[in-house]
Parts: structure tokens; C-alpha cells; sequence
């Protein structure tokens, strides 16, 4: 049998096991001294579908401790069927998990589960995204006053933010191993708007209020800073930018500017 | 680190014994990665990890067969010219053996290190997991290796199935593994060794405990026959 075919099969037994190839596979193992084909084949497939139900449990813990372990390795094994690693790097794999969750019948009893799983999925791309650079400052206040209205303010690089209609920030706490205090969490307690975003090593998990989700996306859409102030004071209700971004400089949420 | 120890990258990620194409990008990086920490050597295993560019991320076995030792020649030839330097292979450890194969995993490992000019690491604990799983002589296996092209040993604990050993990187280095690595520093003389354990990792002590020993038994094995000249090459 050519290497490649053998490999394809070999792939098939260990992710769908099913039985067609398994069988066509056994036939070529001889097997360990004491191991069947088919036992030693279900030594590699464990250490397979291990390493990376592992891997998405490093990922996300939360949803793990959510659901208990014995049902996330069930929905884990559904997801590896579904799909495939397509990176060398095991660290790369599980970016549709919060997805597969949404249109996972077994988990529609916790519908915050698949926000509670991008929330993780962000956190690790943050952790381990480039680090962000910091503002500097005295360029900015080089800036001719004539050419304000043209600055264009940005981000940290390496920053997400995005919204949920359940209140998983605190389902994420009180699910830390460090967490001390009590684990309840009302789904009452409302959504939540998330800017996450790492200053060295820090990870911040930041809570902007409405005026300040609203500035950060004109920023993130590299509104000029003119255009910012005259579109927001004359909204209904305004919002006060110049008073709004020493507070968001101070933060470190901007990251630089340009003309 | 490296400031003030020498560094060696070893990774799993390359699938040599792939059919697919050699994945560039991950090459790309760990050429970046390799001027930046300079390391003593790079390493991979022989395995595969991947097919149709879909990854399983474990080391999957391979038959030993004239294909697919040029599929690895091949290869990590194409690796090595790409990293500018030559890499050093690990012995698998292993749970089937393919019907097919013409050749036992330690002929096809001494073709390999000639034919594609690189090295081994000699993962003893492998040679031993393999050798017991498939019953095969292990001082057979390490007669038939070229002592040049070993230039790394590995050193682990496997466990103890009820039918099978299991390379599982959890456990004190067991008492069959040191008498192999003896003999293997009889012919090989004091290679670097690594002592792995990358799962329910103990204290360090206990860590430094079985490093003291790997050097106790290379200085016993090594100098006691009559190799004190080459006594820098591990001081």
C-alpha cells in the first residue's frame, strides 16, 4: 500500500473511526507483541483525540468547568469530527468552538455557553497576539492645534471587543481558580460590552460604559478625530470627547495616532 | 535562558513522514525562531502528524519501506537546506508495526541518518517502550547505529499498561531505561542527555534528582572506560 493512501486511512480511523477503515487498516498492523491491530491502532487514536480534547480544554477551561469534564470530552470528540486541526501549532485549533456550541443541541440548555467560549478564544488570541505599543504622548502634543481635527486616534493593535446578551464576564470570574466568594451568577444581571486588550503582560478585561463603547468603535473605524466631536456633539444625547479622551489616553487605550 | 545556557529547539510540528507538501510557513517561523535564540540544535521526530493538510498532533507510526524512506530523505533534506543547518531525528516510540515494512525501524533510522546526511536523538525510553511492545533486542538496535550520527539522547518514564508500555512522559526514568542508556553511552560515549516529563511534572528537586543521576552514570560509564579525554564535551 502507497504512503499516502495509508495515511488517509489511518487519518479516517482516527478521527471518524469508523469501521471500514479500521478494518482495511488492520489488515496492514501487525500489531504489539501483546496488542491486537485494532487495540494497538485505539492506543494511537486515544493519544490523538487526547492531545487535542487537551488542547481545547487549555483553551477553554471556563466552558469546561461549566459543563464537567465528561461532557465536554463528548462534545469535544463532535467537534473533532467536525473540524479538522489545519495548523502545526495545537494552539491555533478550537477558533469555530463558540460556533459549534451555538448549533450544539446537547448544550442548548446554557445558551450563554458559546459567548462564555469566545470570551476564552479571545483571551488566549490576546495573551498570545504581538504586544501592543503605547502612545506617545509628547508626539502628540507636537501636533499642530490647526491639524486636531485630522487626527486619526487607533487602538491597541493586539485589543477585541464585542458584546453579549448575558452577563459572562461575571460568569467568568467567579469561574477562575483564584476566585473566592460566591459562584452565583444571574442571568438577570443583563448583558455586557467587552474591550479586551493586554498592556505587557496584563490582560485587561475593561467594561466601557455606552459613550465609551461608542468612541471606541469610531476610533476602531478610523473616524478623524474632527469628524468624532462634531458627529457625537450633535447627537441626541451628546457625548463630550474632549473630556472622554484624556480618561481613554490614561487607560492606555490608544495606542497612537496619525495625520 | 539563553544568555546563560545553551538551548536546543525540539519540536513536533514538521511531519516529516508526510505525504504533504513541507509546511513553509512553519518552517519560515522556525528558521526566525532559530536565529533569534541560536540554538545548540534543532530537532524533530520520525512521525507524522499530518495528512491533506489536516493535523492530529501526535507522531504517528510509519512503515518501514523503501517510499518511505525516500519520502524522508526527501524531506529533511528539503528541511535542512531550508534551515540552513543539519537536524537530528528522534527514534519513534511505537504500538504497531505495518506488514509491509521491509526493514526493521533501526536498519531504516541507519539508511535515514546516511542517506539524508542528519542526526539521531536516540530517545532511549522509546527503544525500550518499542522493544518490549514488539519484542524485539534493543542492544540489536543500538549495534546497528552509526555512534557519529548520534548527537542527543532523551531520557523519560513510560507506563506500565496491562498488555503494553505507554511513553507517557510521566514517571522517574525506570530501572531497564538507565541499564539502555549505559550501553548506549558505552558506544555512543557522553552524548548530551535530556531527561523528559511534561506530564504530572514533580517538584524540582526530584527534576534535578534524575538529571544528577543521567551525568553520575555518564561520568561512571564514560570515564571509567577509559574516555577521559573527551571529558569537556559534557563538563
Amino acid at each position: 500500500m502507497e504512503l499516502k493512501g495509508l495515511q488517509q486511512l489511518f487519518y479516517q480511523a482516527m478521527i471518524t473511526k469508523d469501521a471500514d477503515s479500521i478494518e482495511a487498516l488492520s489488515q496492514k498492523i501487525a500489531g504489539a507483541k501483546s496488542l491486537t491491530p485494532e487495540a494497538g491502532l485505539e492506543v494511537y487514536r486515544g493519544s490523538v483525540i487526547g492531545g487535542l480534547t487537551k488542547g481545547l480544554i487549555s483553551i477553554y477551561p471556563v466552558c469546561c468547568r461549566l459543563v464537567g469534564e465528561e461532557f465536554f470530552n463528548a462534545t469535544a470528540v463532535s467537534y473533532i469530527h467536525r473540524f479538522p486541526s489545519l495548523s502545526p501549532d495545537i494552539g491555533d485549533y478550537g477558533a469555530e468552538f463558540a460556533d459549534f456550541l451555538a448549533h450544539f443541541p446537547p448544550a442548548a440548555q446554557l445558551p450563554y455557553l458559546p459567548d462564555v467560549a469566545r470570551l476564552e478564544w479571545y483571551w488566549e488570541q490576546v495573551f498570545k497576539g504581538e504586544d501592543n505599543k503605547y502612545l506617545d504622548i509628547q508626539a502628540l502634543g507636537a501636533v499642530n492645534q490647526e491639524k486636531w481635527n485630522d487626527l486619526i486616534f487607533s487602538l491597541p493593535k493586539n485589543s477585541v471587543f464585542f458584546t453579549s446578551p448575558y452577563p459572562i464576564h461575571r460568569i467568568w470570574e467567579v469561574n477562575q481558580p483564584d476566585y473566592e466568594g460566591s459562584e452565583e451568577v444571574s442571568l438577570s444581571e443583563g448583558g455586557v460590552k467587552i474591550f479586551l486588550w493586554r498592556k505587557g503582560y496584563d490582560m485587561r478585561l475593561e467594561l466601557p460604559n455606552d459613550e465609551e463603547w461608542e468612541l471606541l468603535q469610531a476610533f476602531a473605524a478610523q473616524e478623524s478625530f474632527g469628524n468624532i466631536c462634531g458627529r457625537f456633539t450633535n447627537q441626541s444625547p451628546p457625548i463630550d470627547v474632549p473630556s472622554l479622551l484624556p480618561l481613554f489616553v490614561q487607560r492606555g487605550w490608544i495606542a497612537g495616532f496619525s495625520l | 535562558m539563553r544568555q546563560n545556557y545553551p538551548v536546543t529547539l525540539h519540536g513536533v510540528g514538521m511531519s516529516l513522514g508526510s505525504t504533504d507538501p513541507l509546511n513553509l510557513d512553519y518552517l519560515t517561523r522556525l528558521k526566525d525562531l532559530a536565529a533569534r535564540i541560536e540554538p545548540a540544535t534543532i530537532s524533530d521526530h520520525l512521525a507524522w502528524i499530518s495528512i491533506g493538510g489536516h493535523y492530529l498532533h501526535d507522531l504517528l507510526p510509519l512503515p518501514y519501506t523503501e517510499e518511505a524512506l525516500t519520502t524522508l530523505t526527501e524531506r529533511i533534506t528539503q528541511a535542512q537546506e531550508f534551515l540552513g543547518q543539519r537536524i537530528l531525528i528522534e527514534n519513534p516510540s511505537a504500538y504497531l508495526l505495518f506488514t509491509h515494512s521491509t526493514m526493521t525501524e533501526w536498519e531504516f533510522i541507519s539508511a535515514l541518518t546516511k542517506k539524508a546526511d542528519c542526526y539521531l536523538l536516540l530517545d532511549v525510553n522509546n527503544l525500550h517502550v518499542g522493544a518490549v511492545n514488539h519484542g524485539y533486542d534493543s542492544l540489536e538496535y543500538l549495534d546497528a547505529l552509526e555512534p557519529s550520527r548520534v548527537k542527543e539522547i532523551h531520557l523519560a518514564g513510560y507506563e506500565e499498561k496491562e498488555d503494553y508500555l505507554l511513553d507517557t512522559h510521566g514517571y522517574p526514568v525506570h530501572a531497564p531505561v538507565w541499564q539502555l542508556y549505559q550501553e548506549a553511552l558505552k558506544r555512543f560515549g557522553p552524548v548530551p542527555t535530556l531527561i523528559e516529563w511534561d506530564t504530572d511534572i514533580p517538584p524540582f528537586e526530584i527534576m534535578m534528582a534524575e538529571a544528577n543521576k543521567a551525568g553520575a552514570y555518564m561520568e561512571e560509564v564514560c570515564l571509567g572506560e577509559g574516555r577521559k579525554g573527551e571529558e569537556g564535551r559534557w563538563s
